[in-house]
């Protein structure tokens, strides 16, 4: 089946709205979950699953590997705090990653950091991950208003 | 007893199977590294996800979305502009919706695209006249965003 390949994605906090998250993850068969959660005004969880084809999962693998994140660590990341996690497990051919960290807001809390050039990879990638996530998840679920 | 289960439970099964083989994919990884592998249990697991409805005979092919069909477009020049993309697509059917998603670091395009027809006829035609065409002299591939999973047995009620 060629090279493993696993992405996750997890941003979340545990608040006045109960466990309030974002969370995606693409498998190598092409799987796409995407799951959104919070109890705001008594909101339930949204799950979506799709099938995405094998030229965007190769465009999706060729994203992670340009980034490089796979060469970052993160043992100086600030750790997951009350105000929130991230994390990122990633499965690409032999190596595989989970890092957490806390929140990050803006690109000036990853300069300030222990680890600004490690962190501002993950900065990135997250960013582009989500974008590509959040276009196919509307495109694909979402009715255009009148 | 066991049988029942089997037919009744069909999707259950199919959902642990799946997680099952891709924890092994986790498994058979040989170098690990980060913080989070002491991890907590997922929230995710109550309900079932939402899909678009599959129409077809269970055949692999592509996947319908919500109101039309969307291809996806890789290779595309970074300076590109959505009307490079626009004025190419709308050739072979009406664009219902473009993404033509940006690199957040560098300002430039990501280098894909998704496309959206109402009707599977124009997608096919644009896909297939497309794939390997060039925009900015950059080689494009299309191929279809999204596609039937596996086929599922069907749970059988009386």
């Amino acid at each position: 089946m060629g090279d493993d390949f696993y992405v996750r994605y997890y941003v979340g906090h545990m608040g006045r709205y109960g466990h309030e998250f974002l969370e995606f993850e693409i498998a190598a068969n092409g799987l796409l979950r995407y799951a959104n959660n919070s109890n705001y005004r008594n909101d339930t969880m949204i799950k979506k699953e799709a099938y995405i084809s094998p030229l965007m999962l190769k465009e999706l693998r060729r994203i992670i590997e340009e980034s490089e994140i796979m060469k970052e660590d993160d043992r100086t990341w600030p750790e997951p705090d009350r105000i929130g996690k991230q994390e990122l497990e990633i499965v690409l051919g032999s190596e595989h990653i989970c890092f957490t960290t806390a929140k990050i807001g803006t690109l000036n809390e990853v300069l300030r950091s222990n680890d600004p050039e490690g962190l501002r990879v993950f900065y990135y990638l997250i960013q582009d991950l989500k974008c590509l996530v959040f276009s196919l998840i509307a495109l694909h679920f979402k009715i255009k208003p009148i | 007893m066991a049988d029942f289960l089997e037919v009744d439970n069909a999707e259950v099964f199919e959902a642990e199977m799946e997680e099952e083989s891709i924890s092994r994919l986790k498994e058979k990884a040989k170098r690990r590294k980060g913080r989070g592998f002491d991890g907590g249990v997922s929230d995710r697991d109550e309900g079932d996800y939402d899909r678009v409805e599959d129409l077809g005979e269970g055949e692999p092919g592509p996947q319908r979305s919500i109101e039309g069909w969307i291809l996806f477009v890789t290779g595309i020049h970074e300076e590109a502009q959505e009307d490079d993309i626009h004025d190419k697509f709308s050739e072979y059917g009406e664009i219902k919706n473009i993404h033509l998603n940006l690199d957040r670091r560098t300002g430039f395009l990501k280098g894909y695209s998704l496309v959206e027809y109402e009707t599977y006829k124009e997608a096919l035609s644009a896909k297939e006249e497309l794939d390997g065409s060039d925009i900015l002299g950059q080689t494009i591939a299309v191929d279809w965003a999204f596609v039937k999973g596996p086929r599922k047995t069907k749970k059988k009620r009386n």
